[in-house]
C-alpha cells in the first residue's frame, strides 16, 4: 500500500526531472545569440533569402526564419511555441502575403506592436485557378473568407516565382526595412539594388526565352508554376495544384490526360515532391514532356539559393523547348 | 535558472494554455475512469472522429464550427447510445460504422476543391487556437462536470456493473447512459481544436488505465487517474514549449510511458 504510493512518487518525480534534464540539454545547444538592435523574422523560405540578402553584412540586425526549411508551401502551416517565441522577441516580421501565410491573423492579433512587412503589397498577384471545372461553379466559394486582409484565398501567392515579381518583393522588402530602422536605411536600399541587379541576367535570360518560345499552353501541378508561365508568356491551359495534403480524385486524373490529348499539350510543369505520381501518370498516358521544377521553397541558408534554384529551372525550361 | 523555466509564463498564449491543461486534465482523468470501466474507448474515439463531420456541417451552414461540432458530437452520441441498445449487431461494429461514416462525410465535404490542408491542424492540435472565451466555457463545463459526477458516481457505477441490478433499484439507466455520453461529447469536442483529433481519445484513456493498473479501489482509482492526467497534461505542455513539438502529441507520450510504467508495476504486485 505505502509502497505503491512511494512508486508512483518515485515515478513522477524521475519523468519530470528526465523531462527538464532533457529540455534543458536541448535548449542549450539551440541558443547562443548576441545582443542586437533589430530583430527581423521572415516567415518562410523564399522570404528568408530575400531579407538576407537585403541585410547583408549589416550590424547589429538578426534575421530569423520562422519554419522549419522543410516545411515547404506554408498553406497548412502551425505556429509553434518556439515560433510564438521568436515573434515575441521580433521588431520586423516579413511575410509573403496573399494569403500563404494563413496564421497571420493569429500573430496579428497577439502581438499588435509587431510591424509586419508584406513584400506582394506592390505585385500584382495572380487569379487563383479554380479547382474544380464548369459542372460545379456554383459550390466554389462556400468557404466563409475571415475578414482579413492577408487571407484573400482566391489570390495565387506564389509570387517570388516570377523573377520580375521576386525583384519588387525584394524592394518592398528593402523599403519595409528602411522605414522601421532609419538608421541603416541607406545600407539597405544598397543592398537591395546590388541583389536586384544580380538577378537582372536570370530577368533577361527568361525574356529571351519568352521570345525564343512565342507563346503556347502548359498545364501545370502547381499554382507557383502560373507564375513561371507568366513569365515565358505561356498559357496555363489547366493548373491542378498538388499541393501538401491534396487529395486527387480519379475523375481529376482523367481531366488531365484529356486536357493534354485535347489540347496538344506538350510541357506540364510539375514539383518532384507532391506532382511525381501524376506526372509519371501522365508521361505514361500521353507524349507531353514533364520537367520537375523546383518551387524553392526550401533549400540551405546560403543567400544565392534563389538565384542558383532559379538558373537550375531556367536550365531545364530551356531544355525542355529546346526540343 | 529558475528563470529560465519560468519564462514561458510571459506569453499570453501559454498562459492560456496553461489554464486549459489545468481545468481539462482532470476532467479527462474523471471521466475516464467510466470510459475504461465501461469498455467505452472505442465509443469516445468515434466521438472525437465526428468532431471532423461536425466542422463540415458548420461550414456548409455558414456557421461557427464549434457550435455545429458540439451539436452534432451530442447528437451523433445519443444516436450511437440508442442504436447500439437496439441493434442485434454487437456494439463495436455498430460504432466502428457510426465512426467511419462520420469520418468519411467530414472528409469529403472538407476536401472538397483540394482544401483540407485548411483543416489539418484539427488532426494534430493547434495550442494557439484556445483564447480567453474558451477558458471560460472549459470553466463552465469543469463545474457542471464535477457536479454530475458527486451528484450521479453511484448511479453511474451501479449501471456500469450491471444494468439489470441498476434497473432493479429504480436507476433510469438509459438517461444515466446517455448523459455521460453527452458529457464525453462535450469535453471532447471543447478540447479537440489544441489536442487533435488523432491522439484526443489517448487522454481519455490512459490515465484511467495507468491508474486501473495499480490503483485497488474506486478512490485511489480516481486519484491516481486524475493525478496522472493533470501532470502529462503539465509536463507535456512545458516540454513542448522547449522542444518545438506540438503538445497534444507530448502529453500522450508522456501518458504512455506512465501506462508502461504502471502496468510493469502492477504485474509484479
Amino acid at each position: 500500500m505505502r509502497r505503491k504510493y512511494g512508486f508512483v512518487a518515485a515515478l513522477l518525480c524521475v519523468l519530470l526531472l528526465a523531462g527538464m534534464g532533457l529540455t534543458t540539454l536541448y535548449v542549450d545547444s539551440g541558443k547562443q545569440q548576441e545582443k542586437t538592435d533589430l530583430v527581423v523574422v521572415t516567415s518562410f523560405y523564399p522570404m528568408y533569402i530575400a531579407a538576407n540578402n537585403v541585410i547583408g553584412d549589416l550590424e547589429g540586425i538578426s534575421l530569423q526564419n520562422l519554419s522549419e526549411p522543410q516545411t515547404g508551401c506554408l498553406h497548412d502551416y502551425q505556429l509553434t511555441p518556439a515560433d510564438m517565441k521568436k515573434l515575441q522577441m521580433a521588431d520586423v516580421f516579413i511575410v509573403n502575403g496573399g494569403g500563404i501565410e494563413n496564421f497571420l491573423s493569429d500573430v496579428a492579433a497577439n502581438y499588435p506592436e509587431l510591424i509586419i512587412v508584406n513584400a506582394s503589397e506592390n505585385v500584382e498577384l495572380l487569379e487563383q485557378e479554380a479547382h474544380d471545372h464548369d459542372h460545379e461553379e456554383d459550390s466554389q466559394e462556400e468557404i466563409p473568407l475571415q475578414e482579413d486582409v492577408y487571407l484573400q484565398e482566391t489570390e495565387n501567392a506564389h509570387a517570388w516565382m516570377s523573377i520580375s515579381d521576386y525583384m519588387v518583393q525584394v524592394e518592398t522588402i528593402a523599403e519595409g526595412l528602411a522605414a522601421a530602422d532609419v538608421s541603416h536605411a541607406s545600407g539597405y536600399r544598397e543592398n537591395a539594388a546590388r541583389y536586384r541587379q544580380e538577378l537582372e541576367p536570370l530577368a533577361q535570360e527568361v525574356s529571351n526565352l519568352k521570345e525564343k518560345i512565342g507563346g503556347g499552353s502548359i498545364i501545370s501541378f502547381h499554382e507557383a508554376y502560373d507564375y513561371v508561365a507568366k513569365d515565358l508568356g505561356l498559357t496555363v491551359a489547366f493548373t491542378l495544384n498538388l499541393d501538401e495534403e491534396r487529395q486527387v480524385s480519379a475523375g481529376e486524373v482523367a481531366e488531365v490526360i484529356s486536357a493534354v490529348r485535347d489540347g496538344k499539350i506538350q510541357i506540364v510543369l510539375a514539383e518532384e515532391l507532391y506532382g511525381s505520381d501524376m506526372g509519371e501518370t501522365v508521361l505514361k498516358e500521353t507524349d507531353a514532356q514533364v520537367i520537375y521544377l523546383d518551387t524553392l521553397v526550401s533549400g540551405d541558408y546560403e543567400k544565392d539559393s534563389y538565384k542558383n534554384g532559379m538558373k537550375e529551372n531556367i536550365r531545364l525550361l530551356k531544355e525542355a523547348f529546346a526540343q | 535558472m529558475l528563470e529560465f523555466f519560468t519564462a514561458w509564463w510571459d506569453y499570453g498564449f501559454m498562459r492560456n494554455a496553461f489554464a486549459a491543461v489545468l481545468i481539462i486534465t482532470p476532467l479527462f482523468g474523471l471521466l475516464g475512469t467510466m470510459i475504461v470501466n465501461n469498455k467505452m474507448a472505442f465509443f469516445s474515439d468515434a466521438l472525437g472522429h465526428s468532431a471532423l463531420t461536425g466542422i463540415a456541417i458548420g461550414v456548409v451552414l455558414g456557421i461557427s464550427d464549434s457550435l455545429s461540432m458540439l451539436v452534432f458530437a451530442v447528437v451523433f452520441a445519443l444516436l450511437l447510445n440508442k442504436i447500439g441498445r437496439k441493434s442485434a449487431a454487437s456494439t463495436d461494429t455498430i460504432i466502428s460504422v457510426f465512426s467511419s461514416c462520420s469520418i468519411a462525410i467530414g472528409l469529403a465535404i472538407l476536401s472538397k476543391g483540394g482544401n483540407f490542408s485548411k483543416y489539418s491542424s484539427l488532426l494534430v492540435g493547434d495550442i494557439l487556437s484556445i483564447t480567453k472565451r474558451e477558458i471560460i466555457s472549459l470553466l463552465v463545463i469543469f463545474a457542471v462536470t464535477f457536479l454530475f459526477w458527486f451528484a450521479a458516481f453511484n448511479k453511474l457505477n451501479a449501471v456500469s456493473l450491471n444494468r439489470t441490478l441498476a434497473k432493479s433499484r429504480r436507476i433510469n439507466v438509459r438517461l444515466m447512459e446517455n448523459l455521460f455520453a453527452v458529457f464525453i461529447a462535450l469535453i471532447v469536442t471543447l478540447s479537440i481544436k489544441w489536442v487533435g483529433i488523432l491522439i484526443i481519445n489517448a487522454l481519455l484513456i490512459l490515465p484511467a488505465a495507468s491508474s486501473r493498473n495499480i490503483a485497488e479501489n474506486m478512490r485511489e482509482y480516481h486519484f491516481f487517474s486524475i493525478l496522472f492526467s493533470v501532470f502529462s497534461g503539465l509536463l507535456g505542455l512545458i516540454i513542448s514549449y522547449f522542444t518545438n513539438v506540438a503538445t497534444g502529441p507530448m502529453i500522450v507520450i508522456i501518458a504512455s510511458i506512465l501506462y508502461f510504467a504502471t502496468y510493469f508495476y502492477g504485474k509484479k504486485l
